[in-house]
């Protein structure tokens, strides 16, 4: 009965969708479309018939062990001889390793494993390159790179052990700006790899000829700096071996398929041998997205025959976790009296630090997005990742969006100003429209820009006096 | 070694415990790990507990420090499984994301609606300074803090009933 019920209900959503679609389409095309055979049905979002839980308010399933105190993250969870490991990091942001000496640490009561970068069996990983040491071992690319650890019966001692590890290093020459980075006699920080390690191109229409057309061209560089994406959880792991070498790692690591496969090529381990086990995660923001220190902990873990945990104090959380990139963006844009985009050239110069990570997707998201939600319709985008011997920069939040993001809307602000037109109107002018094509010509679905701005205005009170 | 007693949610408890401890390493140790610990130097408030009424950074306050002391932890919150009216408030206004800061957000409103149910928002922004969320941006706990303080002066200023 219940079932006949909602049955009947879905027809007639689709039956009143169809009407709509036909309704639409007569409307827009007059009657040359409305002699074209059976059109494609276009089916209307009907919130709450199509889809009863948009827009509902659900409580939230760990509202409640959040409040109690009783979710468990993996600082609350502990094994039965439990070790605690620290970290050794680099005091060079580019050096040669000359030697490290561990015998002191190793000697002192309570401490049960240490463990160097020679001990990685495979000493490389990376979403897209494995351009990073697990621990650096002949070569550390930035201050928070780790060169040895320690797992002890109290963090006080494995602290305590890791202040007694003597590393000798060389310094080499670093380079901290990206644009310098780029220069062809700069130090190569991934010898013999180029600093540039990945670019990004988008070519449409002729840029040059939009220039030569337009009434006003504007230039301008803008940069902005790293972010760090400080989750109130610091990063945090637990590795444990069982007697049949079978490995279980807990660990807030957001993309637990890929630290597993991560894991398997780090420890040169088949990965049916390894469970990582997800658990409540305080706070991911795209720094959580691929392994930092669990395959140490997985070492120390073997070597001692006990569970090891690790938790990153929040000085290790800024040296060493990832960033969100710094970019440097150099927009050229060429507009009517109007104030209509006739094309705009973009160079961005993302400041990737030591390690690839996520630059690849980032950039290329940055790249995409450069033009911003406009109709741009001759476009040349040039994108560059480069290493510096910095912290490394990674996913966070939208991925290079929020950056290039910051630049076209300045520059929308820019032009207004220098055209004297509202700010408002010149961004409803050259907005996404539905059907508009993408700078790579995806063509959009469901573009509700100028809905959004319009409201946004008006909820905010933009036409009114003194705004 | 230094032997504390402390009164933790109302139970008396005791231990031996090397002068450099915190207050917060200590209530973990003692299994109550509501109490979290964010950044150890008393900025994000993760770690904030009640001592004698009073709200602290767990991470900055020595174990010894509090020898003779009543702390109110989290867990403390609700009676019997009856929920704090914040609790409940926080639950309803989906004002935790991660959770991770929720333990200390509510142990520093606690003490301001202890002290002033009827607290206006502006007072609550002041009493929440302390504490850091990286998810929520906010809004939801102010309007959680400010309905569990209308209920709570509805009853008069009593928490649980």
């Amino acid at each position: 009965m219940v079932e006949k019920v909602k049955e009947a209900t879905r027809d007639t959503v689709l039956e009143t969708a169809t009407l709509e679609a036909l309704k639409d389409i007569d409307v827009a095309g007059g009657g040359a479309v409305a002699r074209r055979k059976a059109p494609p049905p276009v089916l209307k979002p009907e919130a709450r018939r199509q889809t009863p839980s948009v827009g509902q308010r659900v409580p939230r399933p760990d509202s409640r062990p959040h409040g109690t105190g009783e979710t468990l993250y993996i600082d609350d969870m502990t094994l039965p001889g439990m070790l605690f490991a620290k970290v050794k990091r680099s005091e060079h942001a580019h050096a040669r390793i000359v030697s490290v000496d561990t015998s002191e640490a190793e000697a002192m009561a309570g401490v049960m494993a240490v463990v160097t970068g020679h001990d990685v069996p495979v000493n490389s990983f990376g979403p897209s390159y494995q351009d990073q040491p697990i621990l650096a071992d002949t070569k550390v690319f930035h201050m928070g790179d780790g060169v040895a650890a320690v797992a002890a019966i109290s963090e006080q001692i494995a602290e305590q052990a890791v202040e007694r590890i003597k590393v000798v290093y060389e310094p080499l020459p670093a380079v901290f700006d990206p644009l310098e980075a780029m220069d062809e006699n700069a130090p190569k920080i991934h010898d013999p790899a180029p600093n540039i390690y990945t670019r990004k191109v988008i070519k449409k229409g002729d840029v040059e000829q939009a220039f030569a057309e337009a009434d006003l061209v504007l230039e301008k560089r803008f940069s902005t700096q790293m972010v760090e994406h400080v989750p109130i959880e610091p990063h945090a792991a637990i590795a444990s071996w069982d007697s049949s070498e079978r490995l279980t790692v807990w660990s807030a690591l957001g993309r637990v398929t890929l630290g597993r496969a991560d894991l398997a090529r780090t420890l040169d381990l088949p990965i049916n041998r390894i469970r990582v086990q997800s658990t409540f995660v305080g706070g991911n923001f795209g720094g959580k997205n691929e392994i930092t220190m669990e395959p140490v902990l997985a070492l120390l873990a073997r070597k001692a025959r006990r569970p090891v945990k690790g938790i990153y104090t929040r000085h290790d959380e800024f040296v060493s976790s990832t960033t969100r990139h710094p970019f440097i963006m150099d927009y050229k844009t060429g507009v009517t009296k109007a104030g209509r985009i006739l094309g705009r050239k973009v160079r961005l110069v993302a400041d990737g630090g030591a390690y690839c990570s996520w630059s690849e997707t980032a950039l290329g998201k940055a790249a995409i997005l450069s033009a911003g939600p406009y109709v741009v319709d001759n476009l040349h985008v040039d994108a560059y990742a480069v290493y510096t011997n910095k912290t490394m920069a990674g996913a966070m939040r939208g991925f290079g969006a929020p950056q290039v993001c910051f630049a076209y809307e300045s520059q929308m602000d820019d032009i207004a100003r220098e055209l004297a037109i509202d700010p408002l109107e010149i961004r409803l002018l050259n907005a996404f429209d539905e059907g508009s094509p993408s700078p790579t010509g995806q063509v959009l679905e469901s573009v509700v820009v100028k809905n959004s701005l319009l409201t946004a205005a008006d909820r905010f009170g933009w036409k009114e006096p003194g705004q | 070694m230094i032997e504390v007693n402390i009164t933790v949610n109302g139970e008396a408890r005791t231990a031996e415990v090397p002068p450099e401890t915190t207050l917060l390493t200590l209530l973990r140790d003692w299994g109550l790990t509501g109490t979290k610990l964010g950044c150890d130097e008393g900025d994000c408030g993760a770690c904030t507990v009640l001592l004698d009424g009073m709200s602290v950074n767990g991470c900055l306050v020595l174990a010894g420090r509090a020898n003779g002391c009543s702390v109110s932890t989290v867990e403390g919150l609700s009676v019997d499984g009856r929920l704090h009216p914040l609790q409940e408030a926080f639950e309803q206004h989906a004002s935790l994301q991660c959770g991770f800061c929720g333990p200390g957000i509510l142990m520093s409103a606690k003490e301001l609606l202890d002290a002033n149910p009827s607290a206006s928002k502006s007072e609550i922004r002041i009493a929440l300074s302390g504490n850091l969320c990286r998810c929520t941006g906010y809004v939801k706990i102010i309007d959680a803090v400010a309905e569990a303080g209308a209920k709570m002066a509805a009853h008069g200023g009593q928490s649980n009933g």
